[in-house]
């Protein structure tokens, strides 16, 4: 489709692209109480997004000129982008962390992020693959640095950046080799190029999937390449962490799968299910791999740790490599089952951070043994705090259970990688003692006392609105899955 | 001399001696030399492959050379600002000494 | 083949010979008055002030970085014009486009501006 036509079908992120550059006017025009005008604006802009992706037509097509896609796949991911955008940035000026910074250009990089990760749900060519990843990369290395005056937030951007920056050119020497033996940066015709390749170049093929899965692992943290995740996740400010945990990794995962499933598949249609890779890749024994030692090298971590934030830190490791788990079949049900579980993550993960910045701002406390007796202070609070822990264990009755059963049944399904299972069982089996942990300083240790607590009702607000998908979809999962399942389409070019 | 394999010879050299810079330098300009050597590295990659692959008018590696060359000197940029504010903060350009956190 | 380098060969000898040449007569034949001026640093013709190794100012840091991100932004110029003349015939979006692109470039400029990137003191 030609570039003018392709813009009826570009209207959510030509609004994101308007909303930005109108806040960086805003950022140098306004005078005074920049702060919380920037805030309306941006929020503004985002539900001006929504509607026009809500009204956008239900296509399935390629645009400027196969550059991007616009199918279900790429909108479900976007919705996800667009829900841990708009609870950061509601979230946001109730962050103690964050005073005297300046918060209205803040707000300019996470929409600038979020623009990037609308790029990295839709890529069809390797230059959009390699330009929204850096998209996404350079604007959290500024937000990770956010609190200048911080040594730790200054730290954890550098090592962002020196990580980042590293991985993302190793990828890109992958891509180049991967250029050299297609002749063309668009994954189709990668495809076709891939499937004919002659013998003696599937080792040249192999290592160039090798240095583009560097890139893709340090976007999902995967072990080995998450060194950078737990001191980022630790400096930076806490709105920015709970943000990183979740909005770049599910975009991580659209763009891995949808790479991985379109460049290197031989029959190609995921739709349908029968995915075998490229000849000459021994594709899922190396990402089985890869998931058991992200799951278990996250989990045992973990357990060490006595700041909640470097908890969450390595636990969101181990999340990562329980989706990849799926990501070894890689077929439409393995697909499913993985957005479902980033779905369910984006509310648990962001819901458990909101309660560690709530406590932050409230005591500042940083220490799992501070939170001693929290449960009797703040029961609206910890009660939920609960439930999000409960969920990340992947216990019934909430939609983590549900996530975890259906990543779980498409190994058991596919009848192979039954070890794999029994890895990710284990390491839940092993997560459940660290999340426990917390919820028994919070309930068992300390005196009940009759003073209660209470935030700012907005903080209160959202973080028992996160409570309700994950414990709604954990009785009553089928309106998820509908959902899901009516998004596992992508964009083929006549596969 | 003028064949494909030469211009992959230099690049693959290119990158190995980013990686390496990368690896051992502790000076975080440095380190920005070996990354900006990675990237032009791979840029090298993209302009050869156009030009022996036989691909005729259509340039979509030289094209992405000029966003990666972009990218670059964004990425540059970002990380030029971080290393001054360590500097503020630390008063080195020595990223090992930034060990506030650790485990 | 080779031989068809030849004449360039002979070319660069020579500009290299006359090179060394007067450098070497002119150390041979020339008079030597050693002055104090003379043997102080060249610094564009004004007098050497202050120790050599001294810090910079961020400025120039700043306005370097601003120089090289407008400077490569620029090269999405070539690109654009190569394929101008063509896609012109076809309807002036072309043009938009690049003129969107501008547009969002000079929000940037403005931006450092107003932070005032470009005041010295």
């Amino acid at each position: 489709m030609s570039n003018f036509d392709s813009l009826a079908y570009f209207l959510p992120e030509l609004a994101l692209t308007v909303l930005i550059v109108s806040l960086v006017l805003a950022s140098v025009l306004l005078k005074s109480d920049r702060d919380r005008i920037v805030w309306i604006i941006s929020l503004a802009g985002l539900a001006v997004t929504a509607v026009l992706l809500a009204i956008q037509p239900a296509t399935d097509q390629s645009i400027f000129m196969g550059a991007l896609a616009v199918d279900p796949y790429s909108r479900f991911f976007k919705w996800i982008f667009l829900v841990a955008t708009a609870v950061i940035i509601i979230a946001s000026p109730y962050t103690k962390q964050l005073d005297g910074s300046q918060r209205h250009e803040y707000y300019l990089f996470l929409i600038a992020v979020m623009f990037g990760l609308f790029l990295m749900a839709s890529s069809l060519d390797l230059i959009i693959v390699y330009l929204s990843i850096e998209i996404v990369s350079i604007g959290s290395f500024i937000l990770a640095g956010f609190l200048k005056d911080d040594p730790r937030s200054n730290e954890s951007s550098l090592k962002y950046v020196i990580y980042g920056a590293l991985s993302s050119g190793v990828m890109l020497y992958g891509l180049s080799l991967l250029f050299g033996m297609a002749g063309s940066t668009n994954v189709f015709e990668v495809q076709a190029a891939l499937v004919v390749l002659p013998e003696k170049a599937h080792l040249t093929l192999a290592v160039a999937l090798l240095l583009i899965l560097v890139g893709f692992g340090y976007k999902i943290s995967m072990v080995p390449f998450h060194f950078w995740t737990p001191d980022v996740y630790e400096g930076a400010p806490t709105t920015i962490t709970a943000y990183l945990s979740v909005a770049p990794k599910a975009a991580g995962f659209a763009l891995a799968l949808r790479i991985l499933g379109t460049a290197f598949g031989s029959t190609g249609d995921l739709n349908i299910g029968d995915w075998s890779p490229v000849p000459g890749l021994a594709f899922g024994s190396v990402i089985a791999i890869f998931a058991a030692l992200t799951m278990t090298v996250g989990n045992f971590l973990a357990i060490q740790q006595n700041s909640v934030k470097r908890l969450l830190a390595y636990s969101s490791i181990a999340h990562a490599g329980y989706m990849l788990m799926a990501a070894v079949i890689l077929n439409g049900q393995a697909f499913g089952a993985i957005m479902f579980y980033l779905a369910i993550y984006l509310c648990m993960n962001l819901g458990a951070f909101l309660v560690t910045i709530f406590v932050h701002n409230r005591f500042g406390y940083d220490e799992i043994d501070d939170w001693k007796g929290f449960g009797f202070q703040a029961p609206l609070i910890a009660v939920p705090m609960g439930i999000f822990l409960f969920s990340l264990t992947g216990l019934p009755p909430t939609a983590g259970f549900i996530g975890k059963v259906y990543l779980f049944s498409v190994l058991i399904e596919a009848g192979q990688y039954w070890w794999l299972a029994l890895v990710g069982i284990l390491n839940s089996v092993v997560s459940l003692y660290y999340y426990a942990r917390i919820i028994k300083v919070m309930f068992l240790d300390g005196e009940p006392t009759d003073e209660t607590v209470t935030g700012h009702p907005v903080m209160t607000g959202l973080i028992l609105m996160l409570t309700v998908p994950v414990l709604l979809f954990g009785i009553y999962w089928t309106p998820l899955m509908g959902a899901v399942q009516s998004s596992l389409k992508f964009f083929t070019q006549g596969m | 001399m003028d064949s494909l394999q030469s211009y992959l010879f230099i690049s693959i050299v290119m990158f190995c001696l980013g990686l390496y810079g990368v690896m051992t330098r502790r000076n975080g300009v440095a380190i920005l030399m070996g990354i900006e050597l990675i990237l032009n590295s791979a840029n090298l990659n993209f302009v050869a492959f156009n030009r022996f692959g036989g691909l005729g008018e259509h340039l979509p590696g030289h094209v992405f050379a000029l966003f990666v060359i972009v990218m670059a000197a964004s990425e540059a940029a970002v990380m030029l600002a971080i290393i001054i504010n360590l500097y503020k903060n630390f008063q080195t350009v020595n990223v090992d000494e930034a060990h506030e956190m650790s485990g | 083949m080779i031989g068809d380098y030849l004449p360039i060969l002979f070319v660069f000898l020579l500009a290299a010979g006359f090179a060394l040449g007067a450098l070497g007569l002119t150390h041979v034949v020339g008079p030597r008055i050693k002055t104090r001026v003379k043997l102080s640093a060249y610094e564009s013709g004004v007098d050497p002030v202050g120790p050599t190794h001294s810090r910079l100012n961020v400025r120039y840091f700043l306005i370097g970085l601003v120089f090289i991100i407008f400077d490569l932004e620029v090269v999405f110029l070539y690109p654009w014009a190569v394929i101008f003349r063509e896609q012109a015939a076809q309807g002036p979006f072309i043009l938009y486009e690049m003129l969107f692109f501008l547009v969002v470039l000079l929000v940037g400029y403005l931006y450092i501006w107003r932070k005032g990137v470009f005041e010295w003191e």
